[in-house]
Parts: structure tokens; sequence; C-alpha cells
């Protein structure tokens, strides 16, 4: 099997609510159909080719985040009416039971539509999902994204001078792209934040008892941005769940522990 | 023109070298830095200032709002309106009161907002300016926990509800997005009907500029980044759009904000203000982060792209940090001198860009009360007689100042004067 690009995704584009929002969505790789939320940055390409090895991977633009079209972000008023938006999405695909993995952000939309429509996923992976809040373990998402760029990754990752975290963080060659890329993606940011500032919770713990498929639970164990403690919680809520919590890896476990983080998810998918 | 001091209320004992150390916002440390009796000492001088102004025979004086900031203390800044209007008022003073306003992006409440300054109006004899601003991000989005993307809907609506709050004679139900309530019947209404002036102060977004001639209303430039460097280009927008909009090129469309420093001499202001205008704009401004300024959604990705590749829009502010006395003063980030040489430089500059409607501000940091005192005396005796005529003779009619401006009757007058117990 030779190794999928993104030169095989093809952009498919969903009418969703009442033809309001033009949803985006990349379909790439071959196999049983897998939902890829991305998280706050924006949709990201390494993840999703990784699991396009074994799966037909769909993977939706947040709203207000397709290059181009900045503005849908306005029609999506709540983060309830974000959710119907995808329920509708799953039903014009004609997509039955797929796999839904979520990153970060993506994990909290992954593990609150699971949790609104049970019977929507086939199964869930959570990688380090937001959503939830301790007192005792603050979220500091709101202090990274207004904290100096520099800073940035030390909340995502453990090893941030490795060449993935790199690759993640890097602008473009072409310097003359460089201020469209960086408005980009702090619209991005704007876009995504817009559901979760200052603190993201919607009330999903009281609501992930209502998930109903087999639930998988990654987590770095040195995670700076949403620490490890709430694999636990929500580990805890969701009956019959898996958590594995990763040694020497950091909230972007799909750069500081790639291999592990895809093999496991391509074990529990199987 | 008209001319008004704007004043900020700042902490005035930040340490030597606060720069270094701290972000001037949201994250300074309140009990390691402040001593309580300094503090009462800085927000009262703040008061005593803006009645020293008024009585010294400024037009008018102006406060912001600012929460979580150690350069202008002024969570509301119609608490301190609220003191000089009925202060200015009972000394039978008839002082515009600018409030620039309560931020109407970040604001909860905003029918609170329309009630505060239908008061204002009431207690003031007609005296409000009604200054709409969005809110800095900062303040906003940091602070206030607005989502960023959503600022600029929120002011929308919460503008267009304190409208119809202030003139709808019936009680009315409001269905917005952000709010909803069953019944608005504002209680007192503004005694300027169908509002009092309206300023809106903004950075000089094409966006910001074509709304404001669109509605009529007057644009405030608050210009801390020189004008020398920023000031051409802003001023001249707004003007082309003004012609595009078919408004005419009525000068007190425009307000602008000035830092100015009068002494008797050019090398006495240099030695009075100097350090105190260094640690200002170095421990302010110039410690706010960049994102402050646009936490990601403020703005849109346009405007972001704009301003990367065009840093000059910013003037001073990206170096404010370690700005020196003489770039202060050569990109007039400040107007500094003995008061010729002062009132030459904002005529020129008023002038040049048509501005109607002046702001000056006097205080600065860690600039004692005494010393802004003076400050305010001589430009008042010394600088705003040249200033006051200067488009006299090209008759325009000031639409954006308050109308009902008069003083107190002798009844009001003795019943305030007879409350306070001081001497009209």
């Amino acid at each position: 099997m030779t190794a999928t690009g993104i030169a095989d995704a093809r952009d498919e584009v969903v009418d969703v609510c009442d033809g309001r929002i033009h949803l985006h969505v990349k379909v790439v790789g071959d196999g049983p159909p897998l939902v890829f939320f991305h998280p706050l940055p924006g949709l990201e390409w390494q993840p999703i080719l990784a699991l396009a090895e074994h799966h037909t991977v769909y993977a939706p633009e947040h709203p207000g985040t397709t290059p181009g079209d900045p503005q849908a972000i306005r029609e999506v008023h709540t983060f309830w009416e974000l959710l119907l938006a995808y329920e509708e999405a799953f039903r014009t695909l004609g997509l039955e039971r797929p796999a839904v993995v979520g990153m970060s952000f993506g994990g909290m939309i992954a593990a609150d539509l699971a949790a609104s429509f049970p019977a929507l996923p086939g199964r869930l992976v959570l990688l380090s999902p937001i959503g939830l809040w301790r007192d005792d373990a603050p979220i500091r998402l709101a202090q990274m994204i207004t904290g100096p760029p520099e800073e940035l990754p030390n909340y995502l990752f453990k090893h941030p001078d490795s060449d993935a975290a790199r690759a993640l963080m890097a602008l473009p060659d072409d310097p003359d792209r460089i201020p469209t890329a960086i408005a980009q993606g702090a619209w991005n940011v704007g876009c995504t934040t817009k559901f979760a500032w200052p603190i993201a919770d919607h009330g999903l713990a009281r609501r992930l008892h209502r998930i109903a498929v087999p639930t998988l639970i990654l987590w770095g164990r040195e995670d700076a941005l949403v620490p490890a403690v709430y694999a636990d919680e929500f580990g805890g809520r969701i009956a019959g769940s898996r958590v594995e919590v990763l040694d020497d890896c950091g909230h972007a476990m799909q750069a500081d522990q790639p291999e592990r983080t895809f093999k496991l998810i391509t074990e529990f998918l199987r | 023109m008209k001319v008004s001091l704007f004043e900020q209320v700042p902490y005035r004992y930040l340490p030597a070298g606060f720069e270094d150390h701290y972000s001037s916002v949201v994250t300074t440390p309140y009990f390691d830095l402040v001593e309580p009796e300094r503090m009462q000492e800085s927000l009262q001088s703040g008061y005593a200032e803006m009645l020293h102004a008024a009585r010294a025979g400024f037009d008018g004086v102006c406060v912001t709002e600012h929460s979580q900031s150690t350069y202008d203390i002024s969570p509301n800044p119609n608490l301190m309106a609220a003191a000089v209007a009925y202060g200015t008022r009972a000394e039978g003073l008839d002082t515009a009161i600018t409030v620039l306003g309560r931020s109407l992006g970040k604001s909860r409440e905003p029918l609170k907002v329309a009630e505060e300054y239908a008061l204002l109006d009431n207690i003031s004899g007609g005296r409000l300016i009604a200054g709409f601003p969005v809110g800095l991000s900062y303040d906003a989005n940091q602070n206030g926990a607005i989502p960023a993307i959503e600022t600029r809907e929120r002011y929308n609506e919460h503008r267009d509800l304190i409208l119809k709050a202030w003139a709808e004679p019936e009680p009315f139900a409001w269905n917005g997005r952000f709010e909803k309530y069953g019944q608005v019947n504002l209680w007192p209404r503004p005694i300027q009907q169908p509002h009092p002036p309206i300023w809106i102060p903004g950075s000089g977004s094409p966006g910001t500029l074509v709304d404001i001639l669109r509605r009529d209303y007057a644009f405030v430039y608050l210009s801390w980044s020189g004008p020398k460097l920023v000031g051409r280009q802003v001023f001249d927008r707004y003007w082309e759009f003004a012609d595009k909009q078919g408004r005419d090129r009525n000068p007190y469309r425009l307000a602008f904000l000035q830092v100015v420093a009068v002494s008797e001499t050019d090398a006495s202001a240099e030695k009075e203000y100097s350090p105190h205008l260094e640690a200002h704009y170095r421990a302010g401004l110039g410690t706010v982060p960049v994102s402050g300024f646009a936490v990601p959604g403020y703005a849109e990705p346009v405007g972001i792209e704009h301003m990367i590749r065009n840093p000059g829009d910013l003037g001073m502010l990206a170096k404010m940090r370690n700005i020196t006395y003489k770039e202060i003063v050569d990109t007039q980030v400040a107007i500094v001198g003995s008061p010729a040489t002062v009132a030459d430089q904002i005529e020129e500059m008023v002038r040049d860009f048509r501005i109607g409607n002046l702001l000056v501000m006097l205080q600065n940091g860690s600039m004692p009360r005494e010393l802004t005192e003076k400050n305010i005396s001589l430009f008042a005796e010394q600088v705003l007689p040249r200033l006051r005529p200067i488009w006299d003779e090209e008759g325009w009619e000031n639409h954006w100042w308050p109308t009902t401006s008069k003083p107190g009757t002798e009844t009001e007058t003795a019943v305030a004067t007879a409350a306070t117990g001081g001497e009209a």
C-alpha cells in the first residue's frame, strides 16, 4: 500500500443549517468511514493522513477556518448550533456510525456529539479533549492564546525542539506568504475559541454518561495545557471506556508520540 | 474649536524598571505593587485635576474605561463623570462631560449603560457627550471574557438597543441575539433628545470610519502612537471617506487626543516632564502585550494581514517599551515645551488635519498633582486662548457638542451649593 498524501484528498462541500453554511470536508483514504475533528488552530494534515492509512477519513473544517470563507463563523451562533451542523453533515454525507476521532478542541466536539446523539458514532476516540473543568486543574487555554508566542510550544509539546513539533509550528518558507498565514492562523483560533472562551465548559460533564459506544481516551502524561487528571474525569463518566496515558508526552501527542498514538487508535478501531 | 481635558487615572507610584518585570494590564499583581494610601491619593488626584481644569476654563472633561489596568483605574468611567458633572454644576460651570466611554463590546448590561448615560445627562443639565467605544481587546476579551469574535457583533446590538431605549416613547420588547428584555422603558431619558452627541473612538479602520460618517457621529482618534507617524494616513482617509459619503468637511466631525506638557520655557518643560513621560509610556502602553490589542478573532484576517504588511500604521506603539524622550517629542507622541512652542505645534496640526474637537491629556503616569495642575493652568491661560478661535472664520457649527449646555439656574445652583457645602 502506498502512503496517502494531501494530493489524494478531495474537498467535499456540504450545505448545512438551511444552506447558511457551506461546510468544507476533506475526504481522503480508503476503508471504513472515520470523522476527524481538528484542534484549535485548524485543519492538520499529519493525523488525517496517518488515519487515512486504514480509513476513509472525513475531516470537516470548522466554520470560518476555510480560506476564503472567514465569515461562515457568523452563522454559527452557539455551540449547540455547531453540534447540530455536524449532526446534519453526517446525515447528508450518508455516514452510518462512523468512527469519530477528535483532538483537543475537536475532542470536545466529538465527545459532545456522541453524548448528544448517542446513535451517531460507531466508536469514539478522544485525544486530550477540552470540555471539562476542575478548579484544582485549570486549563490555561486563554493564557496560552494571549501569552507570548514564544511560549506556545511549551504548552503543546513535551519536546518542543523535535522535528515534529517544529513542523507543526512552522510558517511558510515564502516570506510573502507569512502575513497571510499568520492572519489565517489567528482567525482560525478566533473561530474555534468562540466556543471555548474563556473556559470550554458547556455542561459536557452532565452529558458524558449518555455516550453509548466503545470509547478510547488518550492523554499525554505531561500535558501542560489540559492536565492528565482529566483523562480519568472523562473515563469515569463514560461507561466501559478505556483510558491510556502516554509517558514522555505532552498535549500534542501526534507530535510527541506519533507512533504509539496512531498504533493505539488503529488497534482500537480495528 | 472646543478643547477638553482628557484624564486617565493611573497608579502614580509604580516602581522604577516596572516595564522589565510586569505587564501593565490583566496580570499585574496588586498587593505586591500598591501602597493603599498612595492608591487613594492617585485616584483622588484624578478627580481634583478634572475639577481644576473645569474651573480653569476647559470646554469639557473626558474620561475612559479600563478594567484590570495600572494606567487607567477606571472600571466604570460614569462614576467619575457623575462626580465631575455634579461638582461643575454646583459651581455654575457649563463644562461638557465626555464619557469615552462604557465599552459596548464588553458590556454585559447594555441597558445599564443607557440608564447611566441618561442619568449623567440629567445631572449635568444636558452636558453629556456619549462615547460608544468597542473596547480594547484585552479589556473586552481577557478582562471581560467576551469571545473575541463576538466583540463587534455585541457592540452593534448594544448600540442599537441603547439608542432605541433613549428615544422610544412606548415600552418595547427587545429580542436580540445577545440581549433579551420583555419590557424596556428607561427612567430617566436623556435631556438631549433623541440622544446626546455621539463620539466613536477607533483606530481608523475603514469599516469604522464609514460607519461613523454614515450615522453622522464624530470620530475620535486617540493617538498615543505619534501623530507625526500615523496622523496623515488616518485623517486623510477620514476626510476622503467623508467626501465619498457626501458629508461636509466640518472639522467638528473629528476629535483628536494629544498628550501635552507645558512649562514656562522649553528647557524647564523637558526638565520637569521628561522622566514622567518616558516612564509612563514604557510602563503603560509599552507593557501591554501585542495580543492585548488583538486577541485572535478580535480583528478580521484582512486587518491582521494589513497590519503585518504595514507596521508603520502602529507608529511608535511597537517600541513603547524602550521609548526615549527624544522619540516622544520628535514623533509628537507628546507635545512638550513653552506655551508658545506648544501652541504653535498644536495649531499647525489642528489646521492640517482639520480637528475641531481637541482632547488634551495633561497627566501621565507618575506626574504628581501639583505638576499636573500647573500643566492644566498654563495650558488654560496661555495655550487655550490661541486654539479656541481656530475654526471661527470658516463658520462651522459644532453639531457634536451638547446643545443644552448652559450654567445652572440660580435655584439649582443654590440647591447644589447647599448640598455640597461649597461656594458657588
